[in-house]
């Protein structure tokens, strides 16, 4: 038991244990609540709700009405949920802390400025849920759920999310890659 | 609101494994696509692996309806895959 709650208690568990046990998550989810792990959804759920309080007309179009209907939906739950686990991991393994520009390998390549960070991740980000939207599902909503159950939309995903991702990791690291 | 507890024990638990598993690391992230550490790529096909024995083994006991699969729509799939690996690189989550 003291060995087991030390090795939880690790900052990095080995990648194969932790993937094991998301697998158990996928199929928990399927067969408790007949339904995903979909995360980029709720930020468009969440960005419809918004949307249509401030500008219904502008967000009274196919895409909000029928495609990601906005709302506080499983997905938004779900969400909050995956942030409060991630929370709850940091701080088991007492790594809890505001983090506002700490990676040491971002640091060497791009240097220190803070601002260079949060303007990449704010554009990467909405590149980001982009592609989601169009694809319709991110890394864990259609890459891993759809892949579990062999949705062949997951597979073409992947293949297009690694090309890419190679191609902009070689375009922004160039010689340091 | 029994789906509610369900999504959010699940999350819970979700994002607990993500941050063991170190996805919440930009470098964890980029050096997938760097080739230099690919942590995330055992952790993602560990998961896919079990769940889909897990899956159709159970379905194939008759202990379990599929929820609705996500749509393919082959160039919709790959361009928005394609649009996402470059929003991933950059931001690096």
């Amino acid at each position: 038991m003291q060995t087991l709650i030390e090795q939880f208690r690790k900052e990095e568990w080995s990648p194969y244990i932790a993937g094991a046990l998301l697998g158990l998550v996928g199929i928990l989810t399927v067969l408790l609540a007949n339904n995903l792990l979909g995360a980029s959804g709720a930020i468009e759920n969440l960005a419809g709700l918004v949307g249509q309080a401030i500008a219904p007309n502008l967000f009274d179009n196919v895409y909000f009405d029928f495609v990601m209907p906005p709302g506080i939906t499983w997905q938004v739950i779900l969400l909050a949920g995956i942030f409060l686990g991630g929370t709850l991991g940091a701080w088991s393994s007492k790594t809890l802390k505001l983090r506002i520009n700490d990676d040491s390998q971002w640091k060497r390549i791009f240097g220190p400025q803070i601002w260079k960070r949060w303007l990449l991740l704010f554009v990467g980000g909405v590149i980001l849920e982009y592609g989601a939207g169009l694809a319709g599902g991110c890394t864990s909503g259609l890459a891993i759920s759809g892949g579990m159950l062999l949705a062949p939309a997951a597979f073409l995903f992947m293949v297009g999310m690694f090309a890419s991702g190679i191609l902009t990791a070689l375009i922004v690291y160039r010689k340091r890659y | 609101m029994t789906n509610t507890i369900l999504a959010l024990s699940l999350g819970i638990v979700f994002g607990l494994l993500l941050n063991k598993a170190g996805l919440t690391k930009y470098h964890k992230i980029v050096n997938v696509f760097r080739l230099t550490d690919l942590a995330v790529l055992k952790f993602m096909m560990t998961a896919l692996v079990v769940a889909m024995t897990g899956l159709f083994s159970l379905r194939a006991l008759g202990l379990v309806t599929f929820p609705n699969v996500p749509a393919t729509y082959v160039v919709g799939n790959v361009v928005g895959g394609l649009v996402f690996g470059v929003g991933m690189a950059l931001a690096g989550y």
